[in-house]
């Protein structure tokens, strides 16, 4: 017992302090020592976890956390008279389609539908001014004052005007649904929140508009009168896109902009109605899965087609492959901060909401599933008694019935930026320390050619005033070029300006370095200095960025994980001349290589604020030019 | 049935004798309106006097009191009125949003959403007004089994112009008014069963038996008032009211207007309430011809039908009145543009989607075509702080800041039980003909210790509704008329900053560790001793 309490006990006196500041030097030195070795590893495991995130193992099933939501547990009274009614809005909206009606004939119809049932309906006019013009459309709403309700909360059923299907597909079926449901829900007093129609026109820019009129949030660019009729505080919204003749599966949209996700408790509620009360099965966007796409396979596959059709069809294969879909269109919206549908412009005012998407198919569902589906739905988000509050806001849904927790996605991005942060400090230490050999081991290493030379290692100075200028230098650069991008030359010249912004970023640091690089022969070189803090100030960006968009932090740890950390100086010009052109394609290439996904993201910004187009010109592509410095200096 | 009738008759004997005795008085009415909108509004009014009666003096406190013998007027109720000295009593239990657009001004004025109550008491030596309030909010609060008690002090204001003495004011002391109102009460059967209680018939006979839990509590908005008010000339009135408006449009299958007493109750009144000295039901006629009454009677005052129940003649067992339109297959809804039954309307949210600040803004529109003063009031829980500098009043985005005259606020101020009393804002608006008045100020949401977290923390808090009142009037000044009443605007429902309570414990512990990690190595710097040391190889 005696001999175990010795042993636990720490050992008192001078020696003890001694004997644990050399343990700690020799963890140090063991770090150091392995350095490579480690990154390597955190390297491999981080990327390695990004590629495992869609095996079905990583994934756990969906549930209900919010007990008060009771999903599917009301009888509906959706019936088929009221898809009748559907019908005959559908007829009357086919007419506008042929005669094709202004936006403002359009928006004066729905008025008058919406008006006919005794609900407060009104027109908004809204005029946005961006880089390329002005947008204006015309929005209508109608809101419905529930019985006895105070008018403090409200729900939303919105259709869009133009279906995410694209090609000008118009989301007749969902506008027709809104109409169809108003009447009919207006004609029970069950509700105990406001309910709130919209029909916003065209596809994301009305909405925009209606709901930044709403919360009295009107950006400058934005021109509208304030609301005619208001109700209390939006919780929850459904979003209709239904452009097909019937569908086959529902899918659920979720990404909101700037990489917001809507409360997963939603999704999982809007899962199990679907199911039960509708008989439709939940699809995640419009992937189906691969039990229910056996005669799609072709066009759904992952696979490249040289892969024998015996790998192809191993389910467990194709269950990854069709997890690998649904990850990546999640990571190619989050990322870029794109609403996957109109639903996405709400989560910014704290509005959990989903966009239903009719599958299209040749049958068998329509408009009788889709409005019980929708009346199960809006009794579910009608019981809530509190804002969706549990954290379930983090996730990745993999399939239908199952979705991933933060804490299983989370870390691959971080390990990746912890390599990162280890590499950096490595080369921070290492600038500081030299190696010097002194004259008399000199001689003696020639005298005894296998004993290695004898030195010391002497401190030396560094100065990181001239890394600190480059850093600064190149992000002032990014906004410099991003508000050039967002100019009006931009958008008249695209196909001549970005080539030449791109040649003028690209040639700016080589001609302006020779200034700054009068580097004192015994201070470090300053290509160490700015390569190590490079890599820190971009381990902090990815860490910062993972846990608010994962998805975008993941992308990043992609792109600037292994060539960041790889950036290095070069004996031959040559070889640092094209590694310089290699780092500045990474950094600027997309302005001549992907001109319509600048374009895009400039339209995001300026009509509904999404970050992306400032971060990529502010944040990411100076960090990737100052590894193209590293290699430049000498 | 049989019974019933007997003790009826019995009762009957017992309160006439008594009533003529005392010198009580009781009378009821029902006045049915049908909206534009295909709604129909009915209010009950259940009128008691205690003839030549006096409010108790509150000097008299602490003497014996006067026994109290009432036949006709609640015992409960009176008990509670002498104890505390109350002179005027309004209490109203209302659910939902008067549509005052729609449906015009309501009979009874107070229909602000949840529970309001307002009362005049006198000064006095013996306790204070403060003590006798807080006696009288629990009193009723049990009475009626509504959360009155929480209209504490954390609520309570004296907006004395807004809300006057409609009665008389008695000799004695100064008078004091204490209003409290609670957005979030909710009104439902509980409340009408001890309502019920306080009528002379109770629901078994007269008006009253018409209010069937039921069909009152689907209506589209219901709610129920107790007014005590003193009149010198003929003494203590108690006067119980009752307003819904209810949706035959959407109750009826055929989507028709048509209603009749059977369909909106579900009940029908079988016999008179022997004690009542008059009992009428009054139909106001809508505008147009193509409507027909039944009974028929050809009593047409103004537009005002009126079926007189007590006189036992014409009294028909049972008593249906129905109203039609023959000529009309289903209801139509007047398309817009209509014009607001009420002269002015009122508009009032908050904007903003932070959690710490945002933008409230009323706009009132004058939709008559001659200039409206009216007064503006706001009662704000300390929850939010109006910053009077942001204050701005525009009309078409001019700053008009000559329209707003005689403001007047109370920032919230500290009590002595850590509380913080609701600030009051009020103002006089002169309001353009046919133009819409834009007010606008910015506020601060509160930062609330976590345990003043209601247990619903997420779902924010409601905030009272403004009220926009008349003025009163002054003799020499007789070209504008004055002919509407208060005006409250919907509830508010406010996102205060809130912790995440679905996950207490992770927060905990997380911002403890936070906290042990920087208090640890920065008392860790400062106790260490520091010393050189050569370490060998």
């Amino acid at each position: 017992m005696d001999r175990i309490r010795g042993f636990l006990r720490r050992p008192r006196g001078p020696d003890a302090n001694i004997a644990r500041l050399r343990r700690r030097r020799q963890v140090a030195a063991y770090i150091h020592r392995n350095l490579t070795k480690l990154t390597t590893a955190l390297f491999i495991i981080g990327y390695a976890w990004m590629l495992l995130i869609p095996i079905p193992l990583l994934s756990q099933g969906t549930y209900i956390d919010e007990n008060a939501l009771q999903p599917a547990q009301v009888n509906t009274y959706w019936n088929w008279g009221d898809v009748h009614t559907a019908d005959l809005q559908l007829y009357q909206l086919d007419g506008i389609q042929e005669r094709n009606l202004t936006s403002e004939q359009r928006a004066e119809f729905f008025m008058t539908e919406f008006s006919k049932l005794g609900l407060a309906a009104s027109i908004q006019n809204y005029t946005f001014s961006t880089s390329k013009g002005t947008i204006s459309g015309n929005n209508v709403y109608a809101v419905m004052s529930s019985p006895r309700a105070a008018g403090t909360e409200a729900m939303v059923i919105s259709a869009s005007w133009l279906s995410r299907a694209g090609h000008g597909a118009l989301n007749l079926r969902g506008t027709s649904t809104v109409l169809s449901l108003a009447a009919f829900l207006k004609d029970y007093s069950l509700w105990a929140k406001d309910i709130i129609f919209i029909i916003s026109d065209d596809y994301l820019h009305g909405m925009h508009a209606w709901l930044n009129a709403y919360h009295g949030t009107v950006p400058s660019n934005l021109y509208t009168d304030p609301l005619e009729h208001t109700s209390g505080v939006i919780w929850t919204a459904l979003n209709i896109d239904y452009s097909s003749h019937s569908f086959s599966h529902l899918g659920v949209f979720h990404e909101g902009l700037n990489g917001r996700l809507p409360n997963q408790d939603l999704i999982n509620s809007f899962r199990l109605i679907s199911h039960y009360t509708g008989g439709v099965p939940m699809a995640v966007y419009d992937h189906l899965e691969p039990s229910d796409s056996v005669d799609r396979l072709p066009e759904q596959s992952v696979f490249p087609p040289w892969v024998p059709v015996s790998i192809q069809q191993s389910p467990q294969l194709q269950q990854y492959g069709y997890r690998v879909r649904n990850v990546v269109r999640h990571i190619g919206y989050q990322a870029r901060g794109m609403c996957s549908g109109v639903h996405g412009l709400m989560h910014q005012f704290r509005i959990d909401a989903i966009t239903l998407f009719a599958v299209p198919a040749d049958g068998p569902h329509g408009f009788h599933a889709l409005g019980r589906i929708v009346e199960s739905t809006l009794r579910t988000m009608n019981n809530l008694l509190e804002r969706l509050h549990a954290s379930f806001f983090f996730y990745i849904l993999t399939s239908p019935g199952t979705f991933m927790k933060i804490g299983m996605f989370l870390p691959s991005a971080i390990l990746v930026s912890v390599a990162m942060l280890f590499k950096g400090l490595g080369e921070w230490v290492t600038a500081g320390w030299v190696w010097e050999i002194s004259e008399a081991s000199l001689k003696s290493s020639e005298t005894e050619k296998s004993s290695p030379a004898k030195g010391t290692w002497r401190n030396r100075r560094r100065s990181l005033l001239s890394a600190l200028i480059v850093v600064v230098t190149t992000h002032v650069l990014g906004v410099f070029v991003f508000n050039l991008v967002c100019s009006r030359w931009f958008a008249e010249y695209p196909s001549f300006l970005a080539p030449a912004i791109f040649a003028a970023v690209s040639v700016i640091p080589p001609i302006l370095l020779p200034l700054f690089s009068a580097n004192a022969p015994e201070a470090a070189p300053s290509s160490m200095l700015l390569k190590s803090s490079n890599l820190c100030l971009a381990s902090t960006v990815i860490s910062i960025m993972s846990l608010l968009n994962f998805s975008l932090a993941a992308v990043l740890a992609i792109a600037m994980g292994v060539p960041l950390a790889t950036s290095n100086t070069s004996s031959s010009t040559i070889i640092s001349r094209l590694r310089y052109a290699g780092y500045c394609v990474l950094a600027w290439g997309w302005l001549v290589l992907l001109p319509g996904e600048v374009e895009s993201a400039i339209w995001n910004w300026e009509v509904l604020g999404v970050w992306f187009a400032p971060f990529i010109c502010i944040v990411y592509a100076p960090l990737v030019m100052q590894a193209a410095i590293v290699c430049l200096q000498g | 049935m049989h019974r019933a009738s007997v003790w009826i008759f019995l009762a009957h004997l017992c309160t006439t004798s008594f009533a003529l005795y005392r010198g009580e008085n009781y009378r009821e009415d029902l006045r049915i309106q049908p909206l534009r909108d295909g709604r129909v509004s009915t209010t009950f009014s259940f009128v008691t006097v205690l003839e030549s009666a006096v409010p108790r003096n509150p000097n008299t406190l602490g003497q014996l009191d006067e026994s109290q013998h009432y036949a006709l007027f609640p015992l409960t109720l009176g008990q509670i009125l002498r104890e505390y000295a109350i002179t005027e009593l309004h209490l109203t239990l209302n659910a939902g949003k008067w549509n005052y657009d729609n449906w015009g001004h309501p009979h009874e004025a107070g229909v602000g959403t949840g529970a309001e109550l307002w009362a005049w008491m006198s000064a006095s030596e013996v306790t204070t007004v403060d003590e006798r309030w807080s006696g009288l909010r629990n009193a009723l609060s049990g009475l009626f089994c509504a959360s009155l008690g929480s209209l504490d002090s954390r609520r309570t204001l004296s907006p004395a112009v807004a809300f006057p003495l409609s009665g008389s004011t008695p000799t004695f002391a100064p008078h004091e008014l204490r209003h409290a109102s609670l957005p979030s009460e909710n009104v439902c059967t509980e409340n009408l069963t001890p309502f019920l209680k306080l009528l002379p018939c109770k629901s078994h006979a007269g008006l009253a038996a018409l209010l069937n839990p039921q069909k009152i509590f689907d209506a589209d908005w219901h709610g129920m008032g107790v007014h005590v008010i003193w009149k010198e000339d003929t003494g203590i009135e108690l006067k119980l009211t009752l307003q819904a408006v209810f949706n035959p449009v959407r109750t009826s299958t055929g989507k028709r207007r048509d209603w009749n007493l059977q369909l909106l109750f579900d009940r029908s009144i079988e016999q008179p309430c022997p004690v009542a000295s008059s009992s009428s039901i009054t139909v106001v006629l809508p505008d147009g011809k193509d409507h027909q009454i039944s009974p028929e009677n050809p009593a047409h005052v103004d537009g005002l039908v009126i079926y007189d129940l007590s006189s036992s003649s014409n009294f028909t067992i049972p008593y249906n009145i129905a109203m039609y339109w023959p000529s009309e297959y289903s209801f139509q809804y007047p398309l817009p543009p209509s014009t607001p039954a009420t002269p002015l309307s009122v508009k009032r949210t908050i904007h903003g989607t932070t959690q710490t600040r945002g933008v409230l803004s009323v706009s009132v529109t004058n939709n008559s075509p001659q200039e409206i003063s009216a007064g503006y009031l706001e009662m704000m829980p300390a929850l939010l702080t109006l910053w009077m500098h942001t204050l701005k009043v525009e009309i078409n985005s001019q700053i008009r800041s000559d329209l707003l005259s005689g403001l007047k606020y109370h920032p919230p101020s500290p009590q002595s039980n850590d509380r913080r009393s609701p600030s009051m804002l009020q103002a006089v608006l002169t309001i353009p003909p046919k133009t819409t008045l834009k007010i606008s100020m910015e506020v601060t949401k509160a930062f609330l210790k976590y345990t003043e977290h209601p247990p619903d923390a997420m779902r924010g808090w409601d905030l009272p509704g403004a009220v926009f009142f008349p003025l009163p009037q002054l003799s020499h000044d007789t070209s504008s008329s004055y002919d509407w009443e208060r005006i409250y605007t919907p509830t508010l429902l406010v996102d205060l900053p809130t912790p995440d309570f679905s996950m207490p414990y992770n927060v905990i512990i997380l911002s403890c560790t936070l906290m042990t990690l920087i208090f640890g190595s920065i008392f860790n710097l400062l106790t260490r001793k520091w010393v050189v040391m050569e370490i060998q190889e």
